[in-house]
Parts: structure tokens; C-alpha cells; sequence
């Protein structure tokens, strides 16, 4: 995040510069790491990767709003069937909602595994694109 | 961490396919989208809860069409609801 602090300064130095490439060159010699981390940023999430804590939060919300679940029942150790009373097309459902939370595509065979919060957590926690 | 117990074959087949229906309906327009959703997780329930697990034959018939049925969907110029619908007309006998 020591890209984030530093992107007000880097805007306000480019946006005052009479000539901007002059400027963006000028800051890049002073803090070329910081740049260059900053303007990677909206390609790849590597440097801002999520933090377990975020994925958990964020697939505990993914769940509570699930039509059928019971949101009072929703824990990090939550199983879908057992716990939430899911079905098999429910759970489908889920880790599809869970797909597009996180902007990834699961595959079939992992997908077919996935049955309760731990193990949600655990693949989208280690998958490298999890945004 | 104990996994699911294990999906059966067909099972599988069956979710793969309620899957790929949800994923072809994400490419869609919203409204399309919700009715594309709201179409497909019927009959599938519907389906779930009438035929007799061990009809195997008639299944396979089910996940035939169903994967015709989601080809088609496929293509950007169809919203397929008209082509859901109209294969919904088929009843077999042993239906209840």
C-alpha cells in the first residue's frame, strides 16, 4: 500500500507539469520502485494481493445474501449442506456467486469439491488472482 | 477438512451442466440473464424432484437435450428462452 500513499503526490506533481512526460520521468528517477508498483496497479492485484481476513469477510457476505440461506447460521466454518441446508444445485449456485465476487473462474473439478466455507476460503485465499 | 462425499457420475454431469447454463447466462443482458436463471433453476428442481434417481436412461435423455439446449443458448443473437420453453412441451408417461 506504500503505492497508494504515495499516488496523491505522483498525480499532483504530473497534473501541475506544464509538460507530463517530463514530469512522470522526473518522478520516476526520484522513486522509480514506487512508480512503477503504482502503474502496475491496474494490470495485476500481485502487490495488493487480499489478505484472508477480506476473503473471509467478503464469502461470508456472498453467503448472507444467498436466497436460501439463513444468514444468522452463516460462520467461517459454515458447511453448505449441512450447516445451510443447501442442495447440490444450491451449492452450484454459491460457488458461482463466489466466482464472481472474486472475479475468477473455477473449474468444474474444483468447483465440484468445493462444499463448505473452509474449503471456499482456502481456494480463493491461495489462488494468485483472487481480486 | 472432509470433502463432499462423492458425487456420483451423472452427478456430476448434471451439476457441470447447471453450471454451464448459469455461466452462458452471466453473458447475457441482465433481464435476459434473470430470466434465463429463473427458467433453468425450475426445471432443474423441478426435475430433481420428480424422476427417480436409478431412471438412468431417462437422464441421459435429460443431459442430451440439456446440452443441446445450452449450444444453443450459446449463441449471442438467441435468447433462448423460446427454445427452453418449447422443449418443456415433451411429457414422458411416467411422469407424475
Amino acid at each position: 500500500m506504500a503505492a497508494a500513499a504515495l499516488r496523491p503526490a505522483i498525480l499532483r506533481r504530473i497534473r501541475l507539469s506544464p509538460s507530463p512526460a517530463a514530469a512522470a520521468g522526473a518522478a520516476a528517477a526520484s522513486q522509480p520502485h514506487a512508480l512503477a508498483r503504482w502503474l502496475a496497479r491496474p494490470m495485476s492485484s500481485h502487490d495488493a494481493h487480499l489478505t484472508r481476513d477480506e476473503v473471509v469477510d467478503r464469502l461470508l457476505d456472498v453467503l448472507k445474501c444467498h436466497p436460501k440461506v439463513d444468514p444468522s447460521k452463516v460462520s467461517p466454518e459454515a458447511h453448505f449442506e449441512k450447516d445451510l441446508g443447501l442442495d447440490s444445485l444450491d451449492t452450484v449456485e454459491v460457488v458461482m456467486a463466489i466466482e464472481e465476487e472474486f472475479k475468477l473462474e473455477i473449474p468444474d473439478q474444483e468447483a465440484d469439491k468445493i462444499d463448505s466455507l473452509p474449503l471456499a476460503i482456502e481456494y480463493v485465499a491461495n489462488h494468485p488472482m483472487a481480486a | 477438512m472432509a470433502s463432499r462425499s462423492k458425487l456420483s457420475g451423472i452427478q456430476r454431469q448434471v451439476l457441470a451442466l447447471y453450471r454451464g447454463f448459469l455461466r452462458t447466462a452471466r453473458l447475457k443482458s441482465p433481464e435476459e440473464r434473470h430470466r434465463i436463471e429463473s427458467v433453468v433453476s425450475a426445471e432443474f428442481r423441478e426435475n430433481a424432484r420428480n424422476i427417480d434417481r436409478k431412471n438412468f436412461v431417462y437422464i441421459e435423455y435429460l443431459l442430451r437435450r440439456g446440452k443441446k439446449q445450452l449450444e444453443q443458448l450459446k449463441d449471442p443473437d438467441i435468447t433462448g428462452l423460446s427454445t427452453l420453453e418449447i422443449n418443456k412441451v415433451y411429457k414422458p408417461l411416467n411422469l407424475k
